[in-house]
């Protein structure tokens, strides 16, 4: 296995491991908490993609990208545009406007809509900032 | 009075940060300062009672754009050995004063804006009172998340588009056809 060229101390790989979960934790504390607190989508996503880049720096980026599922990833890249169209288009199908949340059939619609189109930006935002990392780091064998 | 101690002194941090960051002589000293610079302002935010602004400026400021700034650094000085060298030109006096000026134009701004909470800004209008009164009604506590979402959500939808627009378009400078 071909790994960067920088040296893996057991201190740095041993912080990134033992940080990662707490990272990703609170990444999820912030979407999910967007309605009700400080956070949202876009700061919760880039602090999951946060967690990402340090296990890269930590163990090489070669190997973390290799560890990546590319469907998996472009289906998180995709997320928060299916999401929000979706919700915005049942927002039209219920007799309401575009964007519209309040003719929902659900409950505090307004909060649920808000939360699962957070959810998405969180997705599209992480992923795409982790494939913006991987890339710009060129590896030489060809893809 | 603590308040503005706390302030005035992240504002000296970021001014220093932010002279660092134009003259250093290495890139990686650069970004260095500059994610300080990033953190500086975060801290700036939250003292301003922002902590939506501070998140993401931390988040993204001195976190991922410096891990990205990075990645790129240390690309290019594996396919050129001189990028990563430091920079031998001094700085240009005629540089030093498009700042100044800058700055200073700038400046002159400053007294025409409101006073921080000032009632009377054009902010705090009949608009202001309905997003805080709506978003309470609606159950949405967080009026930051409510007016993005909820008041200018065709804004943010693009917003996101524009997001994933950026991974697109590296994939298809790099001319690759898979994400990762």
């Amino acid at each position: 296995m071909s790994r960067a060229p920088a040296p893996e101390s057991p201190v740095v790989t041993t912080t990134a491991r033992v940080l990662a979960p707490f990272v990703l934790t609170f990444a999820l504390f912030t979407l999910f908490h967007g309605t009700s607190s400080v956070g949202g989508g876009f700061q919760g996503g880039v602090v999951a993609a946060a967690a990402v880049v340090t296990l890269a720096f930590a163990f090489g980026v070669e190997e973390a990208a290799g560890r990546l599922s590319p469907g998996r990833l472009l289906a998180l890249v995709a997320a928060a545009p299916l999401v929000f169209a979706a919700i915005a288009l049942a927002g039209v199908a219920y007799g309401g406007a575009f964007l519209q949340f309040d003719v929902l059939p659900v409950p505090k619609a307004s909060v649920y809509a808000t939360e699962a189109i957070e959810l998405g930006i969180g997705a599209t935002v992480g992923a795409v900032l982790v494939v913006l990392f991987v890339n710009l780091y060129d590896t030489e064998e060809a893809r | 009075m603590t308040a503005d101690l706390l302030l005035g002194a992240l504002l000296a941090f970021t001014l220093v940060t932010a002279v660092v960051t134009a003259l250093a002589r290495r890139l990686v000293t650069t970004l260095v300062a500059f994610a300080a610079y990033s953190l500086g302002l975060a801290l700036v935010w939250l003292a301003l009672r922002a902590p939506d602004v501070a998140l993401t400026e931390a988040a993204v400021g001195a976190g991922v754009t410096t891990a990205l700034f990075l990645l790129l650094v240390k690309r290019a000085a594996r396919e050129d050995a001189d990028a990563a060298a430091p920079v031998t030109a001094r700085v240009r006096p005629a540089s030093v004063a498009v700042a100044a000026v800058a700055t200073a134009g700038l400046l002159a701004t400053v007294p025409a804006l409101p006073a921080v909470g000032d009632p009377a800004a054009p902010a705090f209008g009949p608009a202001t009172e309905f997003y805080l009164a709506d978003a309470a009604e609606r159950g949405i506590d967080n009026a930051v998340t409510a007016v993005l979402v909820v008041y200018r959500g065709f804004d943010t939808f693009g917003e996101i588009a524009v997001v994933v627009t950026a991974a697109v378009a590296v994939l298809a400078v790099l001319g690759r056809e898979v994400v990762a």
